[in-house]
Formats: C-alpha cells, structure tokens, sequence
C-alpha cells in the first residue's frame, strides 16, 4: 500500500527539471474590463537544451499551459515565436534554444467588475539534450481590474518579441498543389512562392514550417528549388493517418536566417503537378478572395489604374462625413473672400491646394518612415494615438471659438488690424490651414474608391506611396481649386454683408459637433478619464475668451490680460492633462475594448482562431473590422448591421459576429487588413460556415441588402458543399 | 509561364527512397541481444512481431515500463504467441546508453516481459526502420507484412497510468488475431528522439 502510494507520487511528480527555468511577465498591473493582459512565460534553457514549439517534429512534446481563470477571464492559444529547426537529420524537431518568450492573451470580458482576481497557469514541457526530462511549473498571480490601463516595465519585454513571432501578411503570392506518390496515404505538398515585395531586398524563402495536424503529419524535410529572382518551389511530403486530406495546411513560411516568418494557410490543388488559379471569383460588387494568396492584395493594379483611384477616392472624400464640417469653413472662405479680384481668389485656391497636397506628403513621409521603422503603417493611424486626439480636439475647439468671434486669428493686437494688407496674408495662411485640416479630418474616412488603392499603395516601395498620396490630395483639393479658378462660380455665392457674420456662427456648431467626436475617440483611451479633456477645453476657451475680449479689444490692463490668459492655460495644461488625467501615458498598441457590450448582435473579439473555430461548428461569421475614429465604419455599422432584419438573419444561420477593433492600430489587425488589400477600415467579411471556406469580402460602404445577400450566399455555399461532399462519397 | 517553371522544378526535384509502408513487408533485420546471441525478424516467421524502439531513460518510455502497463500488455501478448522485440539503438556516447549487463539489470528490474532486446548502438535497425521516437512502435502480421506503425497509445504524457489510454499496439494485435482488418495502421509516434549515433 505505501509503496504503491509513493509509486504514484514519485510517477504524478516527475523529475524536476533543472535545464529550463520560466519566468512570469506580465504587460499590465491592471487592465480595463474588455481589455487583453498579455502573459509571457519567458523560457531560459541551459546551453544545449532545448524545448519544443507547437509541433515538435519527429519527437518531443510541445510545451503545454494549463490556466485556472476565474469567470469572465478567457485565455488565448499560445502565441509561439519562430523556432529552429534541429538537426539531426534522422530525428529532426522544431525547437528553441536559449531563450523563448510564450506569449498568452487573456481577454477580460467587458463585465467583469474591478477587482483583484487570482489566477494561476501549470506550465508543462519537455527539455531535451542527450537526454530528455519533463518539467513544469505552477505560477500563482493576480489579475487587477479597474478603470485603466497601466502597463509595466515588463510590456517593453513581451513586445519586443512580436518581432519573432509569424506575420499573416506577406511578400509571397503562393499557390499550393499535391503531387501523388505510389503510396496512397503519402503525398507531396508543393508550395510555389511568386515574390510580390519591394524590389530593393531579394528574400529567400528556404522552408515552411507545417503547424501541428489532428490526422496528418507534414515531414521535417524540405526541399527548396530557387529562383527566378525571390521566387521558390518548395515540397514536403505529407502523411494522412486514416481520414481524407486535409483541406488545408497551416504553416509558416520562413526566410532565410529565420529572422521572418510569414503564416500560410495554403489549400492545395490538385493532386497533380499542375496548378489552376481560375478559382478568382468576382461576382457584383462583391468579391471572393482566396485568403491562402496571403501576399498579393486580391485586386492587382497597374500603378497608373491606382493613382486613377486614389484621385477619384479624394474626390469623394469631399463628400464623406468627417470632411463635411470642413466644408463649411472653406465656402465661408470663399464668401468672404468674394469681394476680392480674381487673382486674389485664384491665389488663396493654390494656397487651399498647396495645404492638402503639403499634409497628404506628409502623411506619405509618416508611413514610408513608419514602414522603414519595420513596422505596419495604415491610413487613418495618427488617430490611435490619444495625444494627436486631443490636440486636435483643441485645435478644432479654438477653430470654434473663432468663429464664434471669441477671439480674433491675427499677427497684430487689434483686431482692426486685421483688415487691409494684412488680411491678404491672414487669408493664404488660413485657406493653407484649411487644406491641412481637411485632410487631417479626412483620414478617418475611406471613401469607396480610395481603400483598393492605398491597401495596393502600401505594399509598394516609397515612390508608389507618395504617387497615391499625392493623387487622393490632388482629388481632395480638385473641386475647390476649380470653385476658385471659375469667376462664373463664385459669383453664384451671395454679396458679402452682415449675414456672413450669422453664418460665420453658425459654422462653428458642426465644429463642436468634430470635437463631441473626437471625445469620443478619446475615450476608447481614457475611459471616463475623458472629463479632463472637457474640463482642460472649458479653460482653454475661457482663456480664449479672455485673451480676445480683454487683450485684443480691451484698452486697460492689457498685459495683464495676456499674463491671465497664459496663467489658464498652463494651469489646464499642467493641472488637468499632466496631473489629473497623465494624457501621455497611455497603454501601448493593445487592442482596446470593443465598444459593443450593449450590442444585440452579441460581439465577440476578432481572432482567426475564432473564425477557424465557428466555421467547424458549421457557423457562418459576420467580421466587422471598425475604429472608433472611423464614422464609415460607424454608418455602416448602424444603418445595415445591427439593423432588425440583419440580426434576424444572424440568428436564423446561427451566424457569430466578430469584432476587429482597429482604433489602437493593433499590429495583428492591421497586417489582416492588408491581407485583404485594405490600408485601413472599414472593411467587412462574411465567412461561410465550412472549415476553411473564404469570406465575402463586402464593399466600403453597406447597405443592408448587401449585408444580407452576403449572409445568404454565405449559408448557401456551406450547404453546396455539403451536398457536394456527400455525393461525393456515395 | 510560372506554371512550366514550377513544373520544371518539380520534375528535377529527387526522388528520396520512401520509408516503410502500411500493406508491404516489413524489411528483415540482424541484430545482437543483450545476451550476446545473434537475433533476426525472419527468425519468427509465421508469427506476429511487435518492434518497439525502447529508450527507458526516456521519460515517455520510462512510464509505460515503470507504471506496469506495457510489461502487462507484453504478458497478454505472449500467452497469445505474440512475439516482441525491442530495439535499442541508443549510441555508445550517450548517457542513456546500456550495455549487456546493464541491460540485464533492467530487464530484471522493469520486469520486461518482452521476447527479447536487441542492442543497435550502430542505428542500422533504427534507420532501417526509420524510428524516430522512443517508443516507436512496428506491428507486423503472420504474413511478414507491416500492419501498424506510430505511437504506442493516444495519451502523450510521461506520468500517469496509460492502461487508461487507448493502446494502439493492442487494438491492432487483436485484430488481427481475429482476422480483422486493423482499424488504426498509422498515427504519429510521441516521445524522445532516438539518440542515434549520428
């Protein structure tokens, strides 16, 4: 009896293992309910020793981690860094050596209360040298909830590994294809790689690295033909344990020196050696996309169709919702700058024109650096980043006021001085001005036309970015040049006189109208932290207030007027956004909470497993990928998704709604944008309920017809290949 | 155009030679037991012959021995006429490596109730057969023909009692002592590599 007891307790205890030590790192002391903690297991093993990634290979266990959660709390896959890959040939696995960082999302539902919460997570592995020895570890730790973010010094860590893990965007066009053997449980998966990159690197794609399959086993060989330039033929022999072939084979393709990985999820063709790529699809206005073509964006362009469409995307822009306050403030321009000559009007049209296409070169020089930086870059993405909001929010909040006749724009004092010579400067400088603040508002919108364009743009090299760029600042910048250009236009605009001072006015509401907005942006930040913002606005318009009435038109004290006005505004400055709300230290690029608890459609957080996980269960997947920046998004959203007959037919298909929220610009979810050709949101997918079936990809702008039609077609393809399955195998 | 290139580059790939196969006859082999005797697979033809790549310093192998569950299922087998071999092909070098009275030792000790134990120290047997992990495990029927290779049961774990797994070895054995096809023939092997000498 007690030999047997201590039998068992020696057998449930294994050896411990002294080659591998783990250590917690966690990304944040406390996280918002609706936010992700990010848990990092770094793995140090001894000189030789090694543990093993998601599939081992020929022998070895992958490290496993078991969590104990509390409700609310849900734990991701693990996320694997590339691994190596250890000889010898005969016995060859996936390993890391060293060091290794495992990486484990927890999401925390957006009801959870605040609070400290006990967690623990059982990591288990197997380290091997010449011998092999399992090991384990518990950790017992606390998960803190409350209103904000506050990251650790540790985050610096976890993200530096981002840069080890697999990317889902990539360089290759690749098309998969099997090759029969003698044997008919063996076959060769042939993976062909056109190059589509910049042109200035010439990578080499020397393996792909299969992820762990249920009834097949992918064989550690590899053999790579080269060439022409980064292009490659790779094959790998597959082995089926008793079932069909897999429809698909997930894996990572890796370049030379492992130092990038691209994810691929190939579906072969086939068996024959030869390989068909009519399987493009395009049917009305929307399109089906072969997600295993990860590299290319699905429409391929000539560069001079690109810069047709990002001109005729600017164009539209002038229409779409976030410019549309802007608007107002380029016809008062033009109104009261009426009574000006021609050349004068013409001038300040250049000067309109010079201020667009001056921010949208910026904006190219933004993303050719970010790019440079190694890092993804999309349209609209200065609009993660809280402190560009609030600063907008003031710019936009003091435009008000102007308007208001609050305070005067002038290089003089008085306002008086305003008129005459200096007026002509004050209106090139102001139609400039315009130009900048119509794009900056501009590029929370995508307008049809213009999202194709710029996703095809930002794979490019640095000339195709400023090309399209510069075509979409010359489409926004068009119509007003024309307006300027054309006497016989303007002179249809009403005689300057006293109403231009009541429409000045009444311009500025749909300004405080842009700063509600862009509060609203903030928030996804702040929380409702958002208040100091709105108090540091009331001072800094109260110092407005003071510097116009009493500095600008006021006789006495007028220094001290100034002293005043600058008092209030490093007192909102320093008391309010640096001391009350610390409005610079705020979470890195995590994705925020998705801002739909009160949603009937259910939401769930957008991940690919997510999507691979509802197609096994036969669930069609409505993804929504949105900003709260975006107002594209958030029309859609409200006139043709979360509309009654839309969630009808959700329920009716037992479809999953699937939020990507891109408002932090998250890394994951901008490289999957890009995977569908897209530079930034909104974009929205319908997937058809069968493991690996490829989505609908439905236009920039929704109706609900569109939205359902895609629902329907999605629930009807599943059931084609139903049918088509089962008489296959009668 | 690609089309052709790709082609091209397949046609030009080369052929390696394939390993065993499920249907076909498992390749003789030679070897020297820990009793110094001379042992081949043609020895026991006309019976059924389980090979398992045997490593008991391998934590996977070490559990299904020191648990009881393997000599157990070795005892079942051998009251049926079963025949089972282990093949170690651990190299001189390596810790884990056995010699003949080492081996005996641990024969005695895990109370291994197999047929015999070959010692493979060269890795000829090993990558004749291409085992890849400890355990490995080869079911060969009367007819000398390969009827089951891969893991020794569907539970991958070094501790804990594996007659609660579902074995693999067994299934395919009792099938075919009841002249039934064989459900499982191939699954993936689990453990440690074999610690072959190149």
């Amino acid at each position: 009896m007690w030999a047997g007891l201590c039998l068992a307790l020696v057998l449930a205890t294994p050896a411990s293992a002294a080659h591998t030590r783990v250590e917690l790192k966690l990304s944040a002391n406390s996280v918002r309910p609706g936010q992700v903690q990010s848990v990092g297991f770094l793995m140090t093993m001894d000189p030789g020793w090694h543990t093993y990634w998601k599939n081992s290979g020929d022998s070895g266990i992958p490290t496993q981690i078991q969590w104990n959660l509390p409700p609310g709390f849900s734990a991701g896959p693990i996320e694997w860094p590339l691994p190596l890959k250890l000889p010898p040939a005969s016995v060859t696995t996936y390993a890391y050596e060293g060091t290794t960082l495992l990486e484990v999302p927890i999401t925390v539902a957006s009801n959870v209360a605040s609070g400290v919460y006990s967690v623990s997570a059982a990591v288990s592995w197997l380290e091997c040298k010449d011998q092999c020895i399992p090991g384990s570890t518990n950790f017992s730790f606390d998960l803190v909830v409350t209103n904000e973010f506050v990251p650790t010094t540790q985050l610096d860590l976890i993200q530096s590994w981002q840069s080890r893990m697999p990317e889902t965007c990539s360089n290759w066009l690749v098309e998969a294809s099997w090759q029969t053997t003698t044997n008919t449980d063996q076959r060769w998966l042939v993976l062909h790689g056109q190059y589509r990159g910049p042109s200035d690197t010439q990578p080499r794609i020397v393996d792909f690295y299969p992820y762990p399959g249920d009834n097949y086993e992918v064989e550690t060989a590899t053999e790579v033909k080269d060439g022409p330039g980064s292009d490659f033929t790779l094959r790998k022999m597959v082995t089926r344990f008793q079932s069909d072939w897999p429809v698909r084979v997930p894996g990572i393709l890796i370049e030379e020196g492992i130092e990038h990985g691209w994810f691929l999820n190939p579906q072969p063709l086939g068996p024959s050696a030869l390989v068909d790529d009519s399987n493009q699809v395009s049917s009305g206005s929307i399109q089906s996309v072969d997600p295993a073509n990860i590299s290319a964006p699905p429409l391929r362009f000539s560069p001079g169709r690109m810069i047709l469409y990002a001109f005729i995307g600017g164009l539209i822009l002038n229409v779409m919702p976030c410019v549309l306050p802007v608007i107002a403030l380029k016809i008062l321009g033009f109104v009261r700058e009426g009574g000006s000559d021609r050349r004068h009007i013409r001038l300040l049209g250049l000067a309109y024109v010079a201020g667009v296409l001056a921010s949208f070169l910026a904006l190219a020089s933004m993303v050719v650096g970010v790019k440079a930086a190694g890092h993804q870059a999309g349209w609209g993405m200065q609009f993660g980043n809280p402190v560009f909001v609030v600063g907008l929010a003031t710019l936009v909040t003091l435009v008000a006021l102007n308007l208001f006749g609050v305070f005067e724009v002038s290089l003089g004092g008085h306002a008086m001085d305003a008129a005459g010579a200096l007026s002509a400067r004050r209106g090139f400088a102001g139609a400039f001005f315009n130009g900048v603040l119509a794009t900056t508002l501009a590029t929370p919108c995508t307008a049809p036309f213009l999202a194709p364009a710029l996703g095809f743009a930002f794979a490019q090299g640095s000339g195709i970015i400023f090309l399209a760029f510069f075509s979409t600042g010359v489409g926004l910048a068009l119509p007003y040049f024309l307006l300027s250009w054309q006497p016989a236009w303007v002179s249809f605009l009403p005689k300057p006189g006293a109403w231009m001072e009541k429409f000045k006015i009444a311009m500025g509401f749909p300004m405080l109208a842009t700063v509600v907005w862009l509060l609203y942006i903030a928030s996804a930040t702040y929380g409702r932290g958002v208040a100091w913002v709105g108090c540091f606005l009331v001072v800094v318009s109260f110092a407005a207030w003071i510097f116009g009435a009493f500095f600008q038109r006021g006789s006495k004290a007028r220094s001290l007027s100034l002293g005043l006005a600058f008092a209030f505004l490093i007192l909102g400055y320093f008391g309010i956004l640096e001391d009350a709300l610390h409005w610079r230290s705020v979470p890195g690029d995590k994705e925020p909470a998705a801002s739909n608890i009160n949603s009937p459609l259910d939401w769930k957080p957008w991940s690919l497993e997510a999507i691979a996980q509802a197609q096994a269960s036969g669930r069609p997947v409505l993804v929504d990928f949105t900003a709260d920046w975006c107002l594209t998004c958030q029309v859609n959203k409200k006139t043709s998704i979360e509309i009654p007959s839309v969630i009808n037919e959700m329920k009716l298909v037992q479809g999953v709604a699937l939020v990507a929220d891109d408002t932090a610009f998250p890394v994951r979810i901008t490289e999957e944008l890009q995977r569908f050709g897209r530079a930034g949101v909104p974009l929205v997918l319908v997937y058809p309920g069968h493991p690996g079936a490829n989505p609908l990809i439905l236009p920039e702008i929704l109706t609900p017809s569109l939205v359902l039609d895609a629902l329907k077609k999605a629930t009807q393809f599943g059931n084609d290949l139903n049918k088509s399955t089962s008489a296959a195998v009668q | 155009m690609t089309k052709i290139i790709a082609l091209a580059s397949l046609l030009s790939f080369s052929l390696p030679a394939l390993a065993l196969e499920i249907g076909q006859p498992a390749p003789d082999f030679s070897g020297t037991d820990i009793h110094g005797k001379t042992v081949k697979l043609s020895d026991f033809k006309g019976k059924i012959v389980v090979v398992e790549s045997y490593n008991s310093d391998c934590p996977f192998c070490h559990n299904q021995y020191a648990s009881g569950a393997v000599p157990e299922l070795q005892k079942d087998l051998a009251a049926k006429g079963v025949v089972w071999l282990l093949v170690d092909s651990v190299n001189p070098n390596n810790p884990s490596f056995r010699s003949a009275g080492q081996a005996q030792e641990e024969w005695k000790r895990l109370k291994i109730n197999a047929t015999d134990w070959i010692q493979d120290p060269s890795g000829a047997i090993g990558h004749l057969y291409s085992m890849k992990t400890t355990p490995d495990v080869y079911v060969i029927g009367k007819d000398g023909v390969l009827d089951y290779q891969g893991a020794m049961d569907d539970r991958p774990k070094p501790f804990g009692d594996p007659r609660k797994a579902h074995n693999y070895v067994r299934a395919a054995v009792d099938a075919l002592l009841q002249g039934k096809p064989v459900a499982v023939t191939q699954t993936k092997p689990y453990g440690c590599g074999v610690h072959y000498a190149d």
